[in-house]
């Protein structure tokens, strides 16, 4: 009788450990990695708010307004390794930035922007794109830590300069003005 | 073969073991799996410094200019009105003054010459007095520029059948598309045709105009 209660207490002892010992045991599996990559493509756009400008030239007279101020806004997503962005108007040749395709031209030299409000300046500069002599820098902006992704803006209004054209024959003189951005190095 | 550890050779080390490998018209798997590195780790420098090197350009905006310089003539004279003093049968019977029209221009290349023309729109009464008797533009006389003296008795691209006087001709060239000419214009009424007319006072009007053609 003492025996049997005494292996009854035994077995249940043991079944008890056993149960302890298989609760507390961990199995991990391997760690199993995923790589991840992420690609943010560098990025810079100009877009203009008008692709046109007309002009009523009078003979040798310094003011020849275009008919439209025009809006260049360049956008940029870049790497932290760039520290500037240029914006550049250009004509693709100095001497004949506008034309009647007779042989008259009208020179980068007597084509004037002003940008944001500031001084009318012709286009006399050789810059990143265009003719030698064509061109003029409208903005250069800082990259740093802050302004990796942003954008800018700038107003440009024009004038024909015809002062030093007085013989310009009457005609239709047509031309092609670049905007074109730069992210430097 | 350079062994450079355990873990393989170092890939341009394992460059030169392909070399020397190939000369000798064998190569293993492990100088293959070299190779494979190399290319992989030149791939990886090429890929890597462009970025950091090369500018990046927007694509170019494009803005069309169309300017457009008009043909323009104009004519302007220095006075509108001339006074006369007739004596009756008398070749000479000079203006008051002499009076400067000015012709200034903006032609096209296509343009050959601008002419400045004086005309009246009746040939037969240039100056009238309003009452039938008149003074024709064949009495009428212009000295321009200090030219002779020619009645107005041309037909000419304004005005009255034989009532007008070509005053000048200018070439348009290549130097004066843009340009101004000045005719200067003495006046004189030659009454010894009309030995008859009656006193009284004579009106008219002298057109000055000119054409680009």
């Amino acid at each position: 009788m003492r025996t049997g209660k005494f292996l009854r207490i035994a077995a249940v002892v043991v079944v008890m450990s056993c149960a302890a010992t298989l609760a507390s045991a961990q199995l991990n599996s391997g760690a199993q990695t995923i790589t991840l990559n992420a690609n943010l493509t560098e990025s810079l756009t100009v877009s203009l708010s008008a692709n046109a400008v007309n002009f009523t030239l009078a003979a040798g007279t310094a003011a020849n307004p275009g008919s439209t101020n025009v809006t260049a806004t360049t956008t940029w997503v870049l790497k932290p390794g760039r520290t500037a962005v240029g914006v550049y108007a250009y004509f693709g040749s100095a001497a004949a930035a506008l034309t009647d395709g007779v042989g008259d031209n009208i020179p980068s030299s007597a084509f004037f922007i002003a940008n944001n409000g500031g001084a009318s300046t012709a286009l006399t500069n050789t810059v990143a794109f265009g003719g030698a002599n064509g061109g003029l820098q409208l903005a250069n902006v800082a990259i740093t830590g802050a302004n990796k992704n942003a954008s800018r803006t700038d107003v440009m209004a024009f004038n024909i300069n015809l002062t030093t054209l007085p013989q310009l024959p009457a005609n239709t003189y047509t031309g092609t003005l670049n905007i074109q951005a730069q992210a430097t190095p | 073969m350079i062994e450079t550890g355990e873990g393989g050779e170092h890939p341009a080390l394992e460059l030169f073991c392909i070399e020397q490998a190939t000369s000798k018209g064998t190569m293993t798997i492990r100088q293959k799996i070299g190779r494979g590195a190399a290319a992989l780790a030149m791939l990886i420098a090429l890929l890597a410094t462009p970025a950091g090197a090369q500018v990046l350009n927007s694509g170019a905006s494009t803005i069309t200019l169309n300017a457009v310089l008009s043909q323009a003539i104009t004519l302007t004279l220095s006075a509108n009105a001339v006074n006369f003093n007739l004596t009756s049968g008398s070749g000479s019977n000079p203006g008051s003054t002499a009076i400067t029209a000015t012709t200034a221009w903006t032609l096209r290349p296509n343009v050959g010459s601008l002419k400045v023309y004086a005309f009246f729109s009746n040939a037969a009464s240039a100056l009238t007095d309003g009452a039938g008797n008149n003074i024709p533009s064949a009495d009428f006389q212009i000295s321009n520029n200090g030219g002779a003296f020619a009645a107005l008795t041309n037909t000419v691209p304004f005005g009255g059948a034989n009532a007008g006087l070509l005053l000048s001709t200018t070439p348009i060239l290549g130097n004066n598309k843009t340009g101004t000419h000045n005719d200067v214009m003495n006046f004189n009424i030659n009454l010894v045709p009309l030995p008859a007319l009656p006193a009284g006072t004579y009106t008219g009007t002298l057109t000055i105009q000119a054409q680009a053609i």
